[in-house]
């Protein structure tokens, strides 16, 4: 059988019932713009996701950076007193990154201890991070640099300048914990912890800043100094890792193994491991499996949708064409080439819908990303971010073959129709 | 001279409905048509004539008794199995045309032949035989809403010869016609069956018909009542 004459049959066939027609293209290619768009927006989401984890994290470890460098038995030993696994060359590791790798933009050194904390009267635990604040704001600006969408965290980096500017013994407490403790911006408070050799030590430290953590547990542990004040603390000249930021994202695989063998070269105090930030990033994970299973949901709904307006119009179109199926059959044209007039048609819709889908998609996404929409701030942030719509090209074949296969099973539904039909009846059908 | 069956029905019954309200529509017939035959099927409304041509053409399945088509059992076979037998061997020509309304006559003339699997070059050539044959030729690429009921009832002859059938069924073809139009297609439908030997099953109850062609079996609630 001529395929071609089939087609030509479906599309006049289309072309007869042009305002049925025209109203499946329409809600199909709605069906498929809507899923384009929420492609571009899940594109987007998981850009800015995956970037303020990078940069800006989601807990007290801050940004997780593109790379981690931690000693390899960090990652698998218990450590018997503090800092016994953390980096102790660190000044010179930094240098040999920096100079072997034009990639890497930045590196970050930080420290994680834990300890009390006293204003005299009163004491609490604290998880603490010491940091190089200048080096962390570095780390921001990637962000800002990568992300211009966002607004700019300019508290946050306010906080770390303050910091930064601080005397010596700076801190900057969690909400919740200066309350605990009745501190203020100015007030001097004592940190106690364990050094490297076991023994109890105490610093006092300056309130530099307080900073807001929207997770509550967070906020009421949290303390951020400098790294140096971390180290007289636990009389150590050592770190816990150090964060690599590169110039792009994209570059994480590739910097990986070269950083990787630069570092465990032999002679070169062999034993760091180089981790990526996705596998320190369980937040983004988790947060993107969610999106993925609303946006999943969407998308079965969105063809659902699609699907019963497609099968409405051929059902209607099997209806319609009773003594023409009739007909054919009679001539001896078998039930299966009949139904095959159909899945054209379909998939003429299908092919139809995509274009104009397409065109709703390029239309939308025009307007949704210039009109500025500011969108509130994610779980675990306080800036508020412009909805952007990302192209999404990768979606779009996956998107049209689901519009395409919709569309086309809906054709062949009057498969069932076309067989159930008495040839007789159909004959004198009106 | 051995006269070929084209068509057989052998005590062949058909009911509609069950039970009490059951209707014989054709009751144990006994029916032959030959090579070359014009035959008439003539009868009231509802005395079984179109079930008959239906029986025939394989478009429908009796109850009781056997069917064969060019020495073909076809008793047993359902009607999706028929469909090459009736692609192959038999052509249809309705009261109300049935032309496929979006194909021109060309290519509603040509839609059996590519279900056939015959090449481009012979269906083009067989198509345009049969439109000018039937003097068509001027109406080859008009849609059946463009064309008369006369012109479209000549584009149904021709897609029902066009794959050169061994039988031609045509179920009350001048119903739909006025008087002159009508005598038109009985006398193309003669002049064919006498040029080309095409056999022909005609049923009709129209006296335009009736009166042109001789071999007429009067059917009357399900049975055949004469000869002629």
């Amino acid at each position: 059988m001529n395929h071609i004459k089939l087609v030509i049959i479906a599309s006049r066939n289309l072309k007869r019932n042009s305002r049925r027609t025209l109203i499946t293209v329409l809600v199909s290619s709605a069906g498929f713009a809507a899923l384009a768009i929420v492609g571009g927006y899940m594109d987007f989401t998981f850009f800015g996701l995956q970037e303020m984890t990078i940069c800006r994290g989601f807990s007290s470890s801050g940004g997780t950076g593109h790379i981690q460098i931690v000693r390899k038995e960090a990652l698998t030993k218990e450590e018997q007193y503090p800092m016994e696994f953390g980096i102790a060359d660190n000044d010179i590791l930094q240098e040999t990154i920096n100079n072997s790798n034009k990639d890497v933009k930045a590196t970050v050194p930080r420290i994680e201890f834990t300890g009390l904390i006293s204003n005299g009267e009163r004491a609490t635990s604290f998880l603490g991070m010491g940091v190089k604040p200048e080096k962390e704001i570095k780390l921001m600006n990637y962000w800002d640099d990568v992300y211009k969408n966002s607004k700019k965290n300019v508290f946050q980096e306010e906080m770390y300048k303050r910091l930064a500017m601080s005397p010596q013994n700076g801190v900057l407490l969690g909400e919740s914990m200066a309350k605990a403790l009745g501190a203020t911006v100015g007030s001097t408070l004592m940190l106690m912890g364990t050094t490297v050799d076991g023994a109890v030590n105490a610093v006092d430290v300056t309130v530099a800043g307080i900073i807001n953590n929207s997770m509550k547990t967070v906020d009421r542990y949290y303390l951020v100094t400098k790294i140096e004040t971390a180290q007289s603390l636990m009389q150590t000249d050592k770190v816990s890792k150090i964060l690599l930021v590169l110039d792009n994202t994209c570059k994480t695989d590739g910097v990986l193994p070269a950083v990787a063998s630069k570092i465990n070269r032999p002679g070169n105090n062999a034993g760091y491991s180089v981790i990526p930030w996705y596998q320190l990033a369980e937040y983004y994970h988790s947060v993107k499996d969610a999106y993925r299973i609303i946006f999943g949901f969407t998308g079965i709904i969105v063809v659902l949708i699609v699907f019963l307006s497609a099968a409405n119009t051929m059902l209607m179109s099997t209806m319609e064409r009773v003594r023409e199926i009739g007909t054919l059959k009679a001539m001896g044209i078998s039930n299966r080439w009949i139904s095959m007039m159909f899945l054209y048609e379909g998939l003429f819709i299908g092919v139809m819908s995509i274009v104009v889908g397409l065109l709703f998609k390029e239309i939308f996404t025009l307007i949704i990303n210039n009109a500025n929409f500011e969108m509130p701030p994610p779980p675990g942030m306080s800036s508020t971010y412009f909805l952007k719509i990302y192209p999404a090209f990768h979606f779009l074949p996956w998107i049209s073959l689901l519009l395409i296969f919709s569309t086309t099973c809906s054709g062949f539904l009057t498969l069932f129709k076309i067989r159930k039909l008495s040839i007789v009846n159909s004959l004198t059908h009106v | 001279m051995i006269e070929k069956v084209v068509a057989k029905l052998a005590g062949v019954s058909k009911y509609y409905g069950t039970g009490e309200g059951r209707i014989t529509a054709l009751d144990r017939v006994d029916f032959e048509v030959n090579k070359g035959d014009f035959v008439v099927l003539a009868g009231l409304s509802g005395s079984g004539k179109s079930t008959m041509l239906h029986l025939l053409g394989c478009i429908d399945k009796q109850d009781e008794g056997e069917s064969y088509i060019d020495g073909i059992d076809t008793t047993r076979m359902s009607l999706e199995q028929l469909a090459p037998v009736r692609l192959e061997k038999i052509g249809f020509v309705f009261q109300s045309f049935n032309l496929v309304p979006v194909l021109t006559a060309f290519e509603n003339v040509e839609l059996p032949l590519l279900f056939k699997g015959i090449d481009k070059n012979t269906i083009k050539s067989r198509v345009n035989d049969i439109l000018h044959e039937l003097g068509l030729q001027e109406r080859m690429h008009h849609f059946p809403r463009e064309m008369s009921g006369g012109q479209q009832q000549r584009v149904a002859i021709a897609r029902a010869l066009v794959t050169n059938p061994i039988l031609i069924l045509a179920d009350e073809p001048t119903a739909n016609l006025d008087s002159k139009t009508g005598a038109d297609i009985v006398n193309l439908l003669i002049e064919l069956n006498q040029k080309k030997n095409i056999t022909v099953v005609l049923a009709s109850h129209d006296s335009v018909v009736l009166d042109r062609i001789k071999h007429i079996v009067n059917i009357r609630d399900g049975k055949i009542n004469s000869h002629s």
